[in-house]
């Protein structure tokens, strides 16, 4: 009987979980994680926003642990590995022995070295389900709101705390909104949504330094204009950081993030990474699709793992809705069509006949197609003039084997 | 587990499997395909028929895929592959929106609800007895329902 320790609850270690007791129904599986519950990530804004609850934001059953006969070791923090000895160090004084172990650990938020901001006790993140609660009990005292960095991360947060009243300044170093995801016209938009809720931006400036009270809360931003902002707390979306300190500690190659091969394997014998702190995406889809290439990995079935390609993502505030694929600021000898209708706005960057990247603000139903075109290199140059209205008509093709489809590509 | 199987070349494009499919999901109690308000968006069918610019027609149905790009990019739990009976399910009170799903489908089966608020996918009927309406009303037979 071999023993599977994975360390993380978020998307790679409960997909590694779930992989794991599929392939493997009578080996011991233990998760350990740092937080009480399972939760998505992705949803932590409906629980500040008091959408849901804790188990509203769960994406996996209430009893998944036990039906599963998976133990959780919930509330831990894994302080070291020994590799040697494979054992597995947690909280004070207690170890867990492994024949394979899955480090999931994610990644945390980012503090930029702005005076006071790494120490004022008013200053929070919105990564974890923790983060979530000091946010709700700060918010109890005071409603002023400024938020660092104006990614998927900080309008979430945004866009839960406005629906509360809160009064919310938003900085954002870049000229405009979500700008890895955006062009300016789709920034536009958004900022405008954001704007009726009552939120206000700072665009292309920076904080610089703070005023602080006698406890070390920040009362007062100071920006790179000198102009001063008040504020009750402030909230860190400033980007985020592969957690790689288990891995430093316990020898495993680790620079940026934890290094990883084409099958998940660390430095380490039987030591596998998934997620975030692989550094190698930061959306869902790809941590959870790591967890699983990691668990079939570990459980024996040889899984080679393409890295992920290209950068992806998707939003929805307010019901604006956005598709964002692979690169929009690359233009430089490429084509550039725009379709744009007062509900609809869409970009496609073409270059070589090739569609490099992909931009849908509206209806963005099909818009799944664009994403396959741009990750496999599909050639377009015979259907650009339709570039907004292809469809998987356009590539029709069907496995006669067990029915589902397939892309027929000349 | 079923597929429902498709022959594009049997598909003549009367779209009598769209009707059925708005018909048998249809919120307002009503029945009966007169009744059927073809402008309410809420109304929207979980099949599409497209010309394939030759004179044909190429359906496109949820193909409840044995990997599931949709369920393996759902953050919420809301869309699952139902192991048992190989459905892929979609749980509406759990979604949350964010339409990962819409962009991990190739096949650009999963749409955006009119209110932004959840994705509109193919349940193979589960409601009806007799399987999925689309496969019924299809006069050519080019659709059909085999086990995999």
């Amino acid at each position: 009987m071999e023993r599977f320790v994975i360390i993380g609850a978020g998307a790679a270690g409960i997909r590694a979980a779930q992989t794991l007791r599929k392939f493997r129904p009578e080996d011991l599986i233990t998760v350990i994680s740092i937080d009480d519950t399972v939760h998505s990530r992705c949803m932590l804004h409906k629980y500040l926003g008091h959408e849901r609850d804790a188990q509203g934001i769960s994406f996996v059953e209430a009893d998944f642990f036990e039906k599963n006969d998976i133990t959780h070791i919930a509330g831990e923090k894994v302080t070291k590995i020994d590799t040697g000895l494979k054992m597995v160090y947690y909280g004070e004084q207690y170890s867990a022995p492994y024949d394979k172990l899955l480090i999931a650990a994610g990644s945390g938020f980012f503090i930029p070295p702005i005076p006071h901001f790494r120490e004022a006790p008013n200053v929070f993140g919105f990564r974890d389900f923790s983060d979530a609660l000091k946010i709700d009990e700060a918010f109890l005292k005071g409603k002023r709101v400024f938020i660092v960095g104006s990614g998927l991360v900080g309008l979430d947060a945004a866009s839960a705390l406005c629906e509360r009243g809160a009064q919310i300044t938003i900085a954002e170093m870049a000229p405009r909104v979500m700008p890895l995801q955006t062009d300016d016209y789709a920034a536009s938009i958004y900022q405008k949504a954001f704007e009726a809720h009552g939120c206000k931006f700072l665009l292309g400036v920076g904080a610089t330094d703070a005023v602080v009270d006698e406890k070390g809360n920040i009362t007062e931003v100071i920006l790179a204009t000198g102009e001063h902002i008040p504020c009750d707390f402030i909230i860190m979306a400033a980007g985020v950081r592969p957690r790689i300190e288990i891995a430093q500690n316990s020898g495993i190659a680790a620079e940026r993030a934890i290094q990883v091969d084409d099958h998940l394997r660390t430095s380490a014998p039987d030591v596998y990474a998934a997620g975030d702190c692989t550094g190698l995406s930061g959306v869902w889809p790809d941590a959870a699709a790591q967890g699983e290439a990691a668990a079939e990995n570990m459980a024996g079935i040889d899984t080679v793992y393409e890295k992920p390609y290209p950068f992806k993502n998707t939003s929805n505030f307010f019901g604006v809705t956005m598709l964002s694929v692979g690169r929009l600021d690359l233009t430089e000898g490429a084509e550039i069509l725009i379709h744009r209708t007062p509900k609809e706005y869409k970009k496609a960057i073409i270059k070589d006949g090739k569609l490099t990247g992909y931009l849908s603000l509206g209806d963005i139903s099909n818009s799944g197609l664009y994403l396959h075109l741009i990750k496999n290199g599909i050639d377009v140059s015979g259907k650009t003039d339709k570039i907004f209205r292809l469809s998987f008509s356009d590539f029709y093709g069907i496995n006669e084997k067990n029915g589902e489809y397939a892309y027929s590509v000349s | 587990m079923k597929r429902i199987f498709i022959d594009p070349t049997k598909c003549d494009g009367c779209k009598n499997c769209s009707l059925a499919c708005m018909e048998a999901h249809r919120q307002d109690g009503g029945t009966g395909i007169y009744t059927l308000d073809l402008q309410d968006p809420s109304n929207q069918s979980r099949n599409r028929i497209l010309t394939d610019g030759k004179g044909g027609y190429n359906p496109i149905f949820c193909r409840h895929c044995d990997i599931p790009d949709c369920a393996g990019a759902c953050m919420s739990g809301a869309l699952q592959k139902n192991m048992d009976n190989g459905l892929v399910e979609y749980d509406a009170e759990k979604c949350a929106a964010c339409y990962m799903c819409v962009m991990s489908c190739r096949y650009g089966v999963p749409a955006i609800s009119p209110d932004r608020k959840r994705v509109i996918k193919c349940d193979f009927c589960a409601h009806l007895e007799e399987g999925p309406a689309c496969v019924r009303a299809c006069p050519k037979k080019a659709i059909e329902v085999r086990e995999v």
